[in-house]
């Protein structure tokens, strides 16, 4: 092995611990192997700085070139976030100003039940089987309610709030079609100063929403609102949001 | 090229950066131009000068490509995260010499690290000597050995194992690489001593 590949193998880090020993040994004791390793650092120092410098011109031209498009390209990207944010931004506020304004069938419907049939009236000092099916509905026991509100309504045929009640209880159990056939018999009772039986199968098809059941439930309240009768200011917000 | 340098992929340019000059330039270019605007981050981010900047940016990618160069990029983050990593360590160092005033110290070509391996008191040695050294004359006594010897150094330099190198330049093997290019070495010695 002559000195130079001794001394490329010394920095390749390939030379045993008692190599490495005996080279830096030479180092101290002979100048001119001291001269060689230092020739070999200061000619890779000298081939290192040559690439270096030249490369880097060669990155300067491609910097000066391409400065202005690189430069711009961010901002291009940025543009294109920006432009897509926007039209999203657009089309959720147009979505919302639509929807916004014409609240759907099903909306309208929950939104009266949630103020006007979550809690039924308690009659004070009352405890009959209607007081006590409202006390169940009103802690949130419609099922146990239900079966007081129907066996009422069919014993004593002519208690038109056990209909009224049981009725509401299907509605809010969502089995529409046995809602719709209290509120029918509800609406049949002719001798009611206030009839909720329109009105009550109006929100019941709205809440059912299938189809032709908006149209039906429009003529409903529309007849709730000529015909005057129980819900025709509740009837007239809907028709308006409705349209 | 900016354009152009994103649809080239890491695979490609880290093949190419092990090709011979035209491939290998060209990857350079390539990979120079796609993370270019790393030069305004340091711009803005580390408040440095356009220059400065455009100076760490470089040496991050020399940097990068000495290491793919060499089989040292081992391929576990992708060229983006690796050269962003020796860029920020870049602009952090130059803001430590600029607080410091020592700018005057900073150096955009590479030292060579190789000192730090020699152990007391043999370092002081060659340390004395390397500084005496006349890198002009060894530039000119480069010129001199011939185109072979010189693409065989330059190559060495650049980061190629011997095995790439006997590859591009066509040698029969690895070690008449190294007993070709030890053999250049002496002879650029002897014409500079």
């Amino acid at each position: 092995m002559n000195n130079m590949e001794l001394i490329e193998n010394y920095f390749k880090g390939i030379l045993s611990g008692e190599e490495k020993k005996s080279f830096e040994q030479r180092i101290q004791e002979e100048a001119s192997f001291a001269d060689e390793v230092a020739f070999y650092i200061s000619a890779n120092n000298m081939l290192r700085q040559r690439i270096h410098e030249e490369k880097k011109q060669q990155f300067r031209d491609v910097y000066q070139r391409q400065k202005t498009v690189s430069i711009k390209k961010p901002v291009i990207k940025i543009w294109r976030y920006v432009a897509a944010a926007s039209v999203l931004i657009v089309l959720l506020l147009a979505t919302w100003f639509i929807a916004g304004n014409k609240t759907s069938p099903q909306q309208l419907a929950d939104r009266y039940i949630k103020q006007n049939l979550q809690m039924l009236p308690v009659t004070m000092g009352i405890q009959d089987s209607l007081q006590q099916g409202v006390t169940l509905y009103n802690s949130g026991k419609l099922r146990e309610a239900l079966p007081l509100f129907e066996t009422l309504s069919l014993a004593h045929p002519e208690n038109t709030d056990a209909k009224k009640y049981a009725g509401i209880v299907y509605l809010r159990l969502y089995d529409y079609d046995k809602a719709m056939q209290y509120f029918s018999g509800l609406e049949a009772n002719k001798n009611l100063y206030s009839n909720p039986g329109k009105f009550l199968k109006a929100i019941t098809l709205l809440k059912r929403d299938s189809k032709g059941d908006e149209d039906k439930a429009k003529q409903l309240l529309n007849e709730v609102i000529q015909q005057s009768l129980e819900g025709s200011k509740d009837a007239e917000e809907i028709i308006r949001k409705i349209k | 090229m900016a354009a152009f340098s994103h649809a080239v992929s890491d695979d490609s340019i880290v093949r190419n950066l092990k090709e011979s000059a035209v491939e290998k330039r060209r990857a350079e270019e390539v990979l120079f131009s796609r993370y270019m605007y790393l030069i305004n981050e340091g711009i803005h981010k580390y408040s440095l000068t356009e220059e400065e900047s455009f100076n760490a940016y470089s040496d991050s990618i020399l940097q990068t490509i000495y290491n793919v160069t060499n089989d040292n990029f081992e391929n576990r983050s992708s060229l983006k995260t690796y050269l962003y990593r020796i860029f920020s360590n870049k602009c952090v160092d130059l803001i430590r010499k600029k607080t410091t005033n020592k700018s005057s110290v900073h150096q955009t070509a590479p030292v060579s690290d190789m000192l730090s391996v020699i152990s007391d008191p043999a370092k002081t040695i060659i340390q004395q000597l390397v500084e005496k050294a006349d890198y002009e004359k060894l530039k000119s006594c480069l010129a001199k050995i011939g185109e072979t010897c010189r693409q065989l150094l330059t190559m060495f330099s650049e980061g190629y194992p011997d095995k790439h190198i006997a590859v591009i330049m066509e040698y029969k093997s690895a070690d008449v690489v190294k007993v070709s290019r030890l053999r250049c070495l002496d002879k650029l010695r002897q014409l500079y001593v």
